[in-house]
C-alpha cells in the first residue's frame, strides 16, 4: 500500500489587479504601506527605486506589468520579500494593489506551458494561483 | 564662480564620517567625495569636442577645457547616467585624471556617517557608477565613484581622437 502525503505550506496571496499570486509565507517578512519611493539613475529592470524600512535600503521591483501587463491598478501596498542572494538576504519591496492574505495550502506542480517564475500552483476555492519565485522573476526567465 | 581647494583633502574620510559634495543632475542629487573635486567653475571656457566616429560610450565627452596648461575632456553626466533630461550649468574638475563632469548644480558639502552597499538586487551599470548609497534627512543620495566617469582606456582614446582633431589645424596655422 503506497501512503500518499501531503504538504500543506503557508503561502501570502496578493493581489494584482484581478489576479492573485502568491509568495511562500517563509519568504515575505513585511507588509506595509508604502512610503514614497526613491529614485535613481540605474539599469537594472523592473527596480523603480527604492524605500528606506527599519533603516535599510530595500530596492523596490514593480513586477505587476510583467505578470498582469501594463493597465495594472494603482500599488497601493508592498510586500518584502527576503531571499538569499550570493549568500546574503536580499530584501526586495514588491509593490502591490490590494490586502493580502495568508493561507495554508498544497503546493501542486507546475503544468502545462507556464513562465519559469511559476514554482507551483496552488488550488483554491474559485481559483488556481500561481507560486512565484522571486529569483527567477528577477532574471526575466520565461519558460518557451 | 569657482570653488577651489588648494591641498588634497585625504583625510576627509574618517571614521567619523566623509566629507561629500552633493551635485544635482536631471533633478536626481548625486554625493561625490570632497576630495574628489578639485574645482567647481561655470561652464566658460569649455570648447565643443567633435571627435567624429568614437565608441558609442563615449559621446557623452562634449567638450574639453583648457586649464593650467592641461587639457580635461569634460563628461555630460546626464549621459553618463542615462538621464533623459538636464540643465547644465556648472563644472566638477575632477582631481584624479583630465576629466571634469558637466552637472546642473552644485548643492552643498555635507558630512555624511555611513554609505550603505548598493543591495544586490541591482545588477547594471549602476554597480559602476555607484560607491553606494546614503541616506540625507531621509532622502536616499547615490554616492558616484569618480573614476568611472571616464578611465584610463577611455582617456587614451579620446587623447588621440583630440590628436587627429587638432592635427589638421596645426596644418593650417602653420600653412
Amino acid at each position: 500500500m503506497t501512503e500518499i502525503i501531503t504538504v500543506r505550506q503557508t503561502f501570502v496571496l496578493f493581489p494584482l489587479g484581478k489576479k492573485r499570486f502568491a509568495f511562500s509565507a517563509e519568504h515575505v517578512s513585511e507588509f506595509a504601506r508604502p512610503d514614497e519611493p526613491q529614485t535613481f539613475p540605474h539599469t537594472t529592470p523592473l527596480l523603480t527605486g527604492v524605500v528606506v524600512r527599519r533603516n535599510q535600503i530595500v530596492p523596490v521591483a514593480d513586477v505587476a506589468p510583467l505578470l498582469v501587463g501594463s493597465d495594472a491598478p494603482v500599488r497601493k501596498f508592498y510586500l518584502v520579500v527576503n531571499r538569499k542572494l550570493n549568500g546574503k538576504v536580499s530584501r526586495t519591496a514588491i509593490p502591490v494593489t490590494g490586502e493580502c492574505e495568508l493561507t495554508e495550502a498544497e503546493q501542486l506542480p507546475v503544468t502545462g506551458k507556464l513562465p519559469a517564475y511559476v514554482s507551483g500552483l496552488l488550488s483554491l476555492k474559485n481559483e488556481i494561483v500561481e507560486v512565484l519565485d522571486i529569483e527567477k522573476l528577477m532574471s526575466g526567465e520565461v519558460r518557451a | 564662480m569657482r570653488i577651489s581647494q588648494a591641498q588634497p583633502r585625504s583625510k576627509a574620510a574618517t571614521r567619523a564620517g566623509e566629507t561629500v559634495i552633493l551635485f544635482s543632475v536631471g533633478g536626481v542629487t548625486f554625493a561625490i567625495a570632497a576630495n574628489a573635486v578639485d574645482e567647481i567653475r561655470e561652464l566658460t571656457g569649455l570648447l565643443e569636442f567633435r571627435p567624429g566616429k568614437l565608441h558609442h560610450r563615449l559621446e557623452k565627452v562634449k567638450a574639453t577645457l583648457e586649464r593650467h596648461g592641461r587639457r580635461y575632456f569634460a563628461v555630460d553626466a546626464a549621459m553618463h547616467f542615462r538621464m533623459p533630461h538636464a540643465q547644465p550649468a556648472r563644472l566638477m574638475v575632477l582631481r584624479q585624471g583630465r576629466v571634469a563632469v558637466i552637472v546642473d548644480g552644485i548643492d552643498r558639502m555635507q558630512e555624511i556617517h555611513s554609505i550603505h552597499a548598493l543591495p544586490e538586487r541591482f545588477v547594471g551599470e549602476e554597480r559602476n557608477w555607484y560607491r553606494g548609497l546614503t541616506v540625507i534627512k531621509g532622502k536616499v543620495v547615490p554616492v558616484v565613484h569618480p573614476e568611472t566617469f571616464l578611465n584610463k582606456a577611455e582617456t587614451t582614446l579620446l587623447n588621440a581622437a583630440l590628436r587627429d582633431v587638432e592635427a589638421p589645424r596645426r596644418m593650417a596655422v602653420t600653412a
